[in-house]
C-alpha cells in the first residue's frame, strides 16, 4: 500500500521534473513561497495570538491574494492552455499579473494600520 | 357638649330618591350658648342694645339685668328720631315691664313718615314702632306706600323689610300683592352645590328672609311658596357660619333660627345618633336626639324605623319599628333582632306633625362585636414525614411554655379559629396577620393567614422557602397574632409563642445600605483602551524570521532551477520599467508610514503610467522577439521534417 503511494509519488515528481518548462518551476517556487509564508502567520496567529488583528488580516490576505494572482500567471503562461487564452500572450499575462498586484498591495498597506 | 354635633357629623345621611336632602348644618346646644354669648354684649348704642334684647328673646332668653336695660332705653331715647324710636320701643318690648313714653308729637312724627316718599327702611320702623307701641296707624295706606316704594326700590333688603312690615298689618287688609313677593324672592335665591340657599348679599339678607318670610305667612296664614329641598338649603347656609362678624349678623342668625323652630308650615328636623355610635352587645340601644335647628327636643314626635339594611348582605334585619322615648331621647334595641357585626343602614321616620321638615332621614349604624381566638394549634411538621407530629394548644391570652424549632426540613404549623364571643359564630375579620419578630436584630416579617372554607385560619411557615423573607438570619423569632377589624371592639395582639427558625446556609447577613438616590454619581473618567499585551520579543522575533524564511527558500529554488537575468536588455524602456516599478513599491511604503489614501493615488497615477508605457513597450519588444522566435523554430522543424 505504502509502496505504491510512494511510487506514485516519485512518478509523479519525476514527470513534473522532466515535462514541466523551466519557467513554470520559477512560478511554482514562487507560489510555494508564498504559501509558507501564509502558513506561517497563520501559526503564528494560532500559538501567539491575534493581537495585532487587521496586520494579520491583512499581511494573510496579502498572501492569499498573491497565492491566486500567482496561480493565474501560471494557468495563463502555460503552454498547454494555449488553445483555451488564444487573445493572451505571456507578457499580457505577466502585466495584468504586475497590475493586480499593485492594487491589491495599495488595498493591504492601507489595511495593515 | 360638642359630642352631639361631631356624631351628627358622623352619621352620613346618604341622599336617596325623593327623600334627598337632610339638614347638614344647625345650631347645637354648644352653638346656641355662644350666640347668646355673643348677643350679651354690653350696650354701647340704642341700635346694639336692640340687637342684644331682641336677639336673646328670639332664643328664648333675656338681658340679664333687665331693669338696667329699660334705664338704658329710656336714657338714650331720642323722641324725634325714628331709628331711635324704633330700637327702643322693639327692645321695651322684649323686656317686661319696660314702658317707652310716648308724646302726640312722636306719634305725628311717625305717621308721617309713612309714605311714597319716605324709605321703606322708614316705613318698616314707623309702623313696627306704632304697632308695638299699641298706637292706631291706617294699615291700607302702609300697603299702597309699600307696593309703591318696593317699584322704586327693587332690592333684596327693601323687600325683605317689606315683608316684615307686612306682617305688623291689620289682616283684614288685602296682603296678597305682598305675599307675592317671598316667591319672587325665591327666585333670586342662589344654589351652590345643591347643599346651600343663599342670597348674593349675604348671610344676613338670606336669615333676614326667612324670618320676614314665616312672620308674614303666619300672619297672614298661607303657606310660604319654599319646597322642603329649599327650606333645608337655606338651613345649612344660616347655619353653616358658626363665628359671627357683628351683632345685626348674629341677630338675623337668631331671628331665622327661631322662625325655623317655631312657624306653621316648616319645622326642619335634625336626627343625630347620640351616645357612642356604634351599637354592640354591651351597648344595645340606639339613641337618637331629635331636635329642631335649635337642638330644642321635639318630644312629641314619633320616630320609627322604617327599614334596617346589613350593608354588606343586603337583607332586611328590621322592619317597622317605633323608638320609645326616654329622657327627650328616642332609643331602640337594635340587638334585640341579633344583628351580626357590620355596618347597617337605617331608614328612619319622624311623623306626627305634618309640619315636619326632612323627617325621612338615613342612617349608618355599626354593630360592633367581640372576638375571642380558640383552638390554637402550634406545631412543627417534618417535611418528609407528616406523621408523628405534635401539636400544642395554647389559650389566649397566655404564651406557649416552651420556644418552638424548626429547621430547614421542617414546616412550622398554626391554625386558629376567630369566633364572636356573644353569638359564637366564626368570624372573618379584615385584617389577620402572624408577625414573627427577631428579638437580636429587631427584624420583622409579617405575613397574612388566611382562612380556609370551614372559616379555620391556617398559616404554614415554610422554612426553607421563606428564608429569603428573613434573610437567612437563624435565631429566636417571637410570634404575634394580630386580629383586627372596624368592627371589632377588642381588637388583638397576642405573643403567641417563641419560634426557633434554622436556615441551612448561615449566609453573612448581607449589610442593607441605605439607599442613597440621590447623591452625585461619580464622574465618568475616560477609559483608553488598554493594549493588550504584547508576546515577548523572542517570539515574535522568531517568527518574523520564521516567516520571511521562505523568502530564503525562494532563492534558493530559483537557483537550483536556474532562473537568471540573462535575458534582461539594457534598453531605456526596461530600465525605466524597472526602476518605476520600484518606486511604486517604495511608494507603498510610504504610504505606510506617512501618506494618506489620496495622496497616495496621486503619486501612484504618475508612477503607474509611467511604468505602465514602459512595461508595455518592453514587454511588446519581448513578444516581437519570442514569435519571432517560435517562428524561426518552427520552420527549422518544418524543414528538418523535410
Amino acid at each position: 500500500m505504502s509502496n505504491s503511494v510512494i511510487s506514485v509519488i516519485s512518478r509523479f515528481l519525476e514527470e513534473y521534473r522532466t515535462s514541466t518548462p523551466n519557467k513554470l518551476k520559477v512560478v511554482d517556487a514562487y507560489l510555494l513561497y508564498i504559501m509558507l509564508t501564509g502558513a506561517l502567520q497563520f501559526l503564528y496567529c494560532l500559538l501567539v495570538g491575534t493581537f495585532p488583528f487587521n496586520s494579520f488580516l491583512s499581511g494573510f490576505i496579502s498572501c492569499v491574494g498573491a497565492f491566486i494572482l500567482g496561480v493565474c500567471l501560471r494557468i495563463q503562461i502555460n503552454p498547454q492552455n494555449k488553445g483555451d487564452f488564444l487573445s493572451v500572450s505571456p507578457e499580457r499575462a505577466f502585466a495584468d499579473f504586475l497590475f493586480a498586484h499593485t492594487v491589491l498591495h495599495l488595498v493591504v498597506i492601507n489595511f495593515i494600520g | 357638649m360638642a359630642r352631639p354635633r361631631v356624631f351628627c357629623l358622623v352619621l352620613i345621611a346618604l341622599a336617596l330618591g325623593a327623600q334627598g336632602l337632610t339638614p347638614s348644618h344647625h345650631l347645637s346646644a354648644a352653638d346656641v350658648a355662644r350666640l347668646k354669648d355673643f348677643l350679651s354684649q354690653p350696650f354701647t348704642d340704642l341700635e346694639s342694645a336692640f340687637y342684644s334684647i331682641v336677639g336673646l328673646s328670639k332664643l328664648g332668653a333675656t338681658v340679664s339685668d333687665e331693669y338696667a336695660a329699660c334705664q338704658f332705653l329710656k336714657s338714650q331715647l331720642d323722641p324725634t328720631s325714628i331709628d331711635s324710636l324704633f330700637f327702643a320701643s322693639q327692645a321695651s318690648q322684649a323686656i317686661s315691664e319696660c314702658e317707652i313714653p310716648v308724646s302726640n308729637e312722636t306719634r305725628d312724627i311717625l305717621l308721617a313718615a309713612v309714605s311714597e316718599d319716605s324709605l321703606v327702611s322708614q316705613i318698616h320702623r314707623s309702623v313696627s314702632t306704632l304697632s308695638s307701641l299699641g298706637l292706631p296707624l291706617a294699615s291700607q295706606e302702609v300697603v299702597g306706600a309699600l307696593v309703591a316704594r318696593i317699584g322704586k326700590e327693587d332690592n333684596v333688603l327693601a323687600i325683605i323689610l317689606a315683608l316684615q312690615t307686612a306682617s305688623r298689618l291689620s289682616q283684614q287688609v288685602e296682603l296678597g300683592g305682598i305675599l307675592e313677593e317671598i316667591e319672587d324672592l325665591a327666585v333670586r335665591l342662589d344654589e351652590i352645590g345643591g347643599v346651600y340657599l343663599q342670597f348674593e348679599e349675604g348671610l344676613e339678607v338670606t336669615a333676614l328672609f326667612v324670618s320676614a318670610a314665616y312672620a308674614l305667612s303666619d300672619h297672614v296664614d298661607v303657606k310660604p311658596p319654599l319646597k322642603e329641598d329649599q327650606v333645608i338649603q337655606l338651613v345649612n347656609s344660616i347655619f353653616s357660619k358658626k363665628s359671627w362678624d357683628s351683632l345685626s349678623e348674629a341677630f338675623s342668625v337668631a331671628s331665622a333660627a327661631s322662625a325655623l323652630s317655631s312657624n306653621r308650615f316648616h319645622i326642619p328636623v335634625v336626627v343625630s345618633a347620640l351616645g357612642p355610635a356604634p351599637v354592640s352587645h354591651n351597648q344595645p340601644l340606639l339613641q337618637l336626639q331629635v331636635t329642631d335647628v335649635l337642638s330644642q327636643p321635639l318630644s312629641s314626635a314619633s320616630v320609627r324605623v322604617r327599614s334596617a339594611v346589613s350593608t354588606a348582605s343586603e337583607s332586611v334585619i328590621l322592619r317597622e319599628k317605633p323608638f320609645s322615648l326616654r329622657d327627650g331621647l328616642f332609643e331602640l334595641n337594635f340587638m334585640e333582632s341579633q344583628p351580626a357585626s357590620g355596618y347597617y343602614e337605617f331608614s328612619v321616620v319622624v311623623d306626627s306633625d305634618s309640619r315636619l321638615v326632612a323627617n325621612n332621614v338615613e342612617l349608618k349604624v355599626k354593630v360592633s362585636t367581640e372576638v375571642a381566638i380558640t383552638n390554637m394549634d402550634l406545631s412543627v411538621v417534618d417535611k418528609d414525614q407528616s406523621i408523628g407530629t405534635k401539636t400544642t394548644r395554647v389559650d389566649y391570652p397566655s404564651k406557649a411554655k416552651s420556644p418552638f424549632t424548626a429547621d430547614s426540613h421542617q414546616n412550622f404549623a398554626m391554625s386558629f379559629q376567630l369566633v364572636d364571643v356573644n353569638s359564637g359564630v366564626e368570624l372573618i375579620p379584615h385584617q389577620t396577620f402572624v408577625r414573627l419578630h427577631n428579638q437580636k436584630t429587631g427584624q420583622e416579617v409579617v405575613f397574612v393567614a388566611e382562612p380556609d372554607s370551614k372559616k379555620v385560619y391556617k398559616f404554614e411557615l415554610d422554612t426553607a422557602e421563606r428564608k429569603t423573607e428573613f434573610d437567612s438570619m437563624s435565631g429566636t423569632y417571637t410570634l404575634y397574632l394580630i386580629v383586627g377589624d372596624a368592627t371589632l371592639e377588642n381588637p388583638i395582639l397576642w405573643n403567641v409563642a417563641d419560634v426557633v427558625l434554622k436556615f441551612l446556609e448561615e449566609e453573612a447577613p448581607a449589610v442593607i445600605q441605605p439607599k442613597t438616590l440621590y447623591v452625585p454619581k461619580p464622574e465618568i473618567q475616560h477609559l483608553f483602551r488598554e493594549p493588550e499585551k504584547k508576546p515577548p520579543t523572542v517570539v515574535s522575533n522568531t517568527f518574523t524570521a520564521l516567516v520571511l524564511s521562505p523568502l530564503l527558500l525562494l532563492l534558493i529554488l530559483w537557483i537550483k532551477l536556474g532562473a537568471n537575468i540573462s535575458n534582461f536588455s539594457l534598453s531605456p524602456s526596461s530600465i525605466l520599467f524597472h526602476l518605476g516599478h520600484a518606486a511604486m513599491l517604495g511608494l507603498m511604503y510610504v504610504y505606510w508610514t506617512h501618506l494618506n489614501m489620496f495622496q497616495t493615488l496621486k503619486y501612484l497615477a504618475i508612477l503607474g503610467s509611467l511604468t505602465f508605457l514602459a512595461g508595455n513597450r518592453m514587454l511588446a519588444q519581448k513578444a516581437v522577439k519570442r514569435i519571432a522566435a517560435e517562428q524561426s523554430s518552427r520552420l527549422a522543424k518544418y524543414r528538418s521534417l523535410r
